[in-house]
């Protein structure tokens, strides 16, 4: 389960403004599920417009886990509908302590 | 026993909506069927309330109390098919079952019939089991369910977690990826959730094909609709498919792969059940 950790310095310096995340947001979507980062906009939907559905989302955290290396519940993603509302998540993650 | 079964599914085939004549002693499995399920329920309430508790009391470390539970289930399970066999409700042939309950053995199988799950539990050693989240609700279902340590279906993180925990410590775990009874002879809609765990602890996933014939015990038909020939339930194990080469995608392209390749095994194997 290591395969992706490799190859990336640790991103949470990087991960202090919101427009650092969503890049890097971009670059994580587009990988793990092979989307056209042209379509990753701050207003896509995540369920509707990216197709990305309840089973996506436990791989989606497993890997902003590795990435923030932070400790993050689920619950904090519920409301999640949009990127941005992804981004803003994060965002609260990263910056909480 | 093949040509038999295959002869009555042409003849299911041909015209579904006539009348069948009532066949093998059909009024006598009215009542053999009714009896076999109030002792169903009855047998399963007192195990459930006096007996797990009894087992799970008994001295030993978790893991021998809990299989003490899957064995009590187990053989009740036995018990059940044995009886619905013997009193002629049903008839089953169950091929290669000996190839189950491997360490890390992902099992999946479609779901028809009721009975599904009591034929793989009966037949597979020691397994755990994902099973529907109502179990956890019925008083007299919690503590045995609780006790065998199986996982409580839903799509979420707990789930996937617990069954993939189960299959990375060398236990053999029962899947439903249709994740709820299907009504027969529609296509087989597969969740993801199977193929995800599969991918994250599986060493093998071994498919069983599950036919009914004629459909018994499905969603669509409540159980005292007793069929008009008695129902033969046929499990074939397939052979194993390796989850590596689904590791080399990123997780969720891997997962509906996977997913895919159920579907494709199950729409060539079952032929529409």
């Amino acid at each position: 389960m290591s395969r992706h950790a490799t190859g990336r310095q640790p991103v949470t310096q990087l991960m202090h403004d919101t427009d650092a995340i969503f890049n890097e947001l971009r670059a994580t979507l587009a990988e793990l599920f092979e989307l056209d980062p042209a379509r990753i906009t701050p207003d896509a939907r995540l369920s509707e417009d990216l197709e990305i559905d309840s089973i996506d989302a436990i791989d989606l955290l497993d890997r902003l886990r590795r990435q923030t290396g932070r400790k993050i519940s689920i619950e904090g993603f519920r409301s999640v509908r949009t990127v941005q509302d992804l981004v803003q998540a994060i965002y609260r993650v990263v910056n909480e302590g | 026993m093949a040509y038999v079964i295959d002869a009555e599914q042409g003849d299911g085939m041909t015209d579904r909506t006539a009348p069948r004549p009532l066949r093998d002693w059909h009024p006598v499995r009215v009542v053999t069927t009714g009896f076999g399920f109030l002792l169903f329920g009855l047998c399963g309430t007192v195990l459930g309330i006096l007996v797990v508790p009894l087992l799970l009391a008994l001295p030993g470390p978790g893991s021998a109390r809990q299989a003490r539970v899957r064995r009590m289930i187990r053989v009740a399970f036995r018990a059940f098919v044995g009886y619905m066999n013997q009193a002629g409700c049903i008839s089953y042939a169950f091929a290669g079952a000996s190839s189950l309950g491997r360490p890390g053995q992902l099992v999946i199988a479609n779901h028809p019939s009721l009975v599904d799950i009591v034929l793989l539990i009966a037949f597979v050693p020691g397994a755990a089991c994902v099973v529907k989240r109502a179990a956890w609700r019925n008083p007299s279902m919690v503590l045995a369910v609780h006790g065998a340590g199986y996982v409580a279906n839903s799509p979420t993180e707990t789930m996937i977690e617990q069954a993939s925990a189960l299959l990375a410590a060398g236990e053999c775990l029962i899947m439903f990826p249709e994740g709820t009874r299907t009504v027969p002879d529609r296509p087989a809609h597969f969740h993801r959730g199977a193929a995800s765990v599969a991918l994250r602890a599986a060493r093998v996933v071994t498919p069983v094909f599950i036919r009914v014939r004629p459909p018994h015990l499905s969603k669509a038909v409540p159980w005292y609709k007793v069929p008009a020939i008695r129902p033969h339930y046929s499990l074939t194990v397939e052979a194993g498919i390796d989850p590596a080469p689904y590791r080399a995608r990123p997780a969720p392209i891997g997962s509906r792969l996977l997913t895919d390749y159920f579907k494709t095994c199950y729409a060539s194997g079952t032929r529409g059940t």
